[in-house]
């Protein structure tokens, strides 16, 4: 089936069914053959062989990297602003209005004539 | 020809199990750091708990919420920036001779678009190790949470949280928290389970931010006496604390450095030996005799008691890699003893409204903490420089931190301030910000209600809303 978007990085092969890496020290070695060129596998990733890990970034995963710093900066923002004028509108309620004695009527509670 | 053979197999045979064994000790550094994870996040539910507790009723809802958004904020926070400062600004400033000695091997991995970030065959430290450092950094910002309770706006705190946890701390533990740190490298500063790098510098982030924020509505008489607030549920604060007790064992564990192939095996942060045992020895008798101090320094006071078991470990915990059980017992006494003094200090000499007593607690057993190493564990080589631990280390340690810590909470809270984005109105601070935060007819809780009480200086029970009434506007005038 065709990926709507490819995400893997190209040291990952493609292609379907079993096939043990190569690998010739170990008869329990359980790495697929698609895996055997690939140390870093994230998607958007560079894909990153042996003994080259920490190469840094290509570009998509640059951009997914900085978008995620932009969502978390106006996540913050946007917090600020919610409350904000959330309290404005509670201040302004309670500032015209006598504090309430309690919570609402419940069960078992005060105000339950029930 | 036989022998030929016979050698070459064993070669092959030793330099497969060479490598086996190298799978296998990455493997269990990977699950051990995995599981004092785990084990960490009862710190949170100890902090959820403790702090929801120690309210008035009509903040639960919003203290709970609060710790729990923690998590949000640091966490991306923490990895956009926190492990970069980390790992790439241990050299710190370029103030003398031989401090950019030291550039970390770890500071590309360290990136946050580095591959080491996401599943990688050939590093299985680097997330499990980064994650253990973002449940330090939730710790960290829950310190300061706790001091701010009833009146900071949950976003200002979320703010000062990211700040604080995914800036300051992990500076500082870059400077004297990693084996190549300058404060390390150059002066020997040991401060191997972070009394000072999390619990003393946010105690002092805290205390800065507090001068900003200002008491409780009615805290203080107009005489300048403490009124107290009445708990809502002493028994989940005190629950809460014996979470956070458990959770730091794993706390303790996470700060050393596990290598199973290499004598001998256990490492402290600034990969000088130690063992496992040895810590969990010190913690333990941290919370012996800090319980013990604490109960007699508050004459049985149960917040205190427990309390004093957090302070004498946080105070035996930078030399907790070297002391001797009996060592860590009695600092651990001595230390919740001043802690408790400090702490009522604090809050009737300062006029300081600290809700938990965090300054206290973290702040002053923190830099306790570092103080104790110069004193009683000096001669230790510490750091790739194998400089010896020393008093004066330590007072460099100290007079880094305080100001790092203090100043950029007070500089912080300040801007908040002047933007009035710091504290709640006062009119939904005295109704509870639950009521005003929440749906009060969904999340209130669903048991009877009994009228707010708070304590007069001199110790009588006395109905809280004329006082808060009154206290409230003369604030709004």
């Amino acid at each position: 089936m065709p990926a709507i978007i490819n995400s893997a990085p190209d040291c990952v092969t493609s292609g379907s069914g079993s096939e043990a890496a190569r690998v010739e020290d170990s008869a329990d070695f359980i790495l697929q053959a698609n895996y055997q060129d690939c140390a870093g596998f994230g998607t958007f990733m560079p894909g990153s062989t042996y003994g080259d890990e920490g190469t840094g970034a290509e570009t998509i995963y640059m951009i997914l990297t900085w978008l995620g710093i932009v969502v978390t900066v106006a996540v913050l923002v946007a917090w600020v602003l919610y409350e904000n004028r959330r309290l404005i509108v509670a201040a302004t309620t309670f500032g015209r209005e006598a504090p309430p004695g309690g919570p609402p009527p419940q069960p078992g509670g005060v105000g339950d004539t029930q | 020809m036989i022998d030929f053979v016979f050698a070459q197999v064993e070669t092959l045979e030793e330099a497969a199990s060479a490598e086996g064994q190298v799978l296998d000790s990455a493997i269990l550094g990977e699950q051990f750091y995995f599981f004092t994870v785990v084990l960490m996040w009862l710190i949170h539910v100890g902090f959820m708990s403790y702090e929801a507790g120690v309210v008035r009723r009509k903040n639960v809802m919003a203290t709970a919420m609060k710790n729990i958004l923690t998590i949000a904020v640091v966490t991306p926070t923490f990895y956009y920036i926190g492990w970069w400062i980390y790992n790439c600004n241990q050299p710190g400033l370029p103030i003398g001779p031989n401090s950019s000695d030291f550039t970390s091997a770890a500071c590309g991995s360290g990136i946050p678009w580095s591959d080491a970030f996401g599943p990688n065959l050939t590093n299985n430290i680097n997330l499990v190790f980064f994650l253990a450092f973002l449940l330090f950094s939730w710790t960290t910002a829950s310190i300061m949470s706790g001091a701010l309770l009833e009146r900071v706006r949950l976003s200002a705190y979320l703010l000062l949280a990211s700040l604080l946890g995914s800036v300051v701390w992990i500076l500082d533990a870059a400077w004297g928290w990693s084996a190549g740190g300058w404060l390390t490298l150059r002066f020997g500063f040991h401060d191997s389970i972070a009394s000072g790098v999390v619990h003393g510098v946010a105690g002092a982030f805290t205390l800065g931010v507090l001068f900003n924020l200002g008491p409780r509505i009615g805290k203080y008489t107009r005489e300048g006496l403490a009124r107290q607030f009445r708990p809502q549920n002493l028994h989940i604060t005190l629950m809460g604390l014996m979470l956070i007790f458990t959770g730091f064992y794993a706390f303790y564990a996470a700060c050393l450095v596990i290598a199973s192939t290499t004598f001998p095996g256990w490492a402290n942060i600034y990969l000088s030996p130690t063992t496992l045992g040895s810590i969990a020895m010190i913690i333990t008798f941290g919370f012996a005799g800090g319980f013990t101090g604490g109960y007699f320094a508050s004459r049985g006071d149960p917040f205190w008691t427990v309390s004093g078991g957090l302070a004498g470990v946080i105070g035996v915990s930078a030399g907790a890699d070297v002391y001797a059980p009996t060592l860590g017992y009695l600092l651990a006494m001595a230390t919740a003893a001043m802690v408790v003094y400090a702490g009522n200090w604090i809050e009737k000499n300062m006029r300081v409204d600290d809700v938990v007593g965090a300054v206290a607690v973290h702040g002053v057993a923190g830099f306790l903490g570092m103080l104790w190493v110069g004193v009683f564990a000096a001669g230790y080589p510490t750091g790739l420089n194998n400089v010896d631990s020393s008093i004066g280390g330590q007072l460099i340690g100290m007079a880094t931190f305080l100001p790092l810590g203090f100043l950029s909470g007070w500089v912080a809270s300040l801007v908040l301030k002047k933007l009035n984005l710091l504290r709640v109105p006062p009119e939904v601070e005295v109704i509870g910000l639950d009521v005003a935060e929440y749906e009060p007819n969904l999340y209130f809780p669903e048991v009877a209600v009994q009228e707010e009480m708070l304590v007069e200086p001199d110790g009588t029970p006395v109905v809280a809303a004329t006082v808060l009434t009154k206290s409230r506007d003369e604030a709004v005038s």
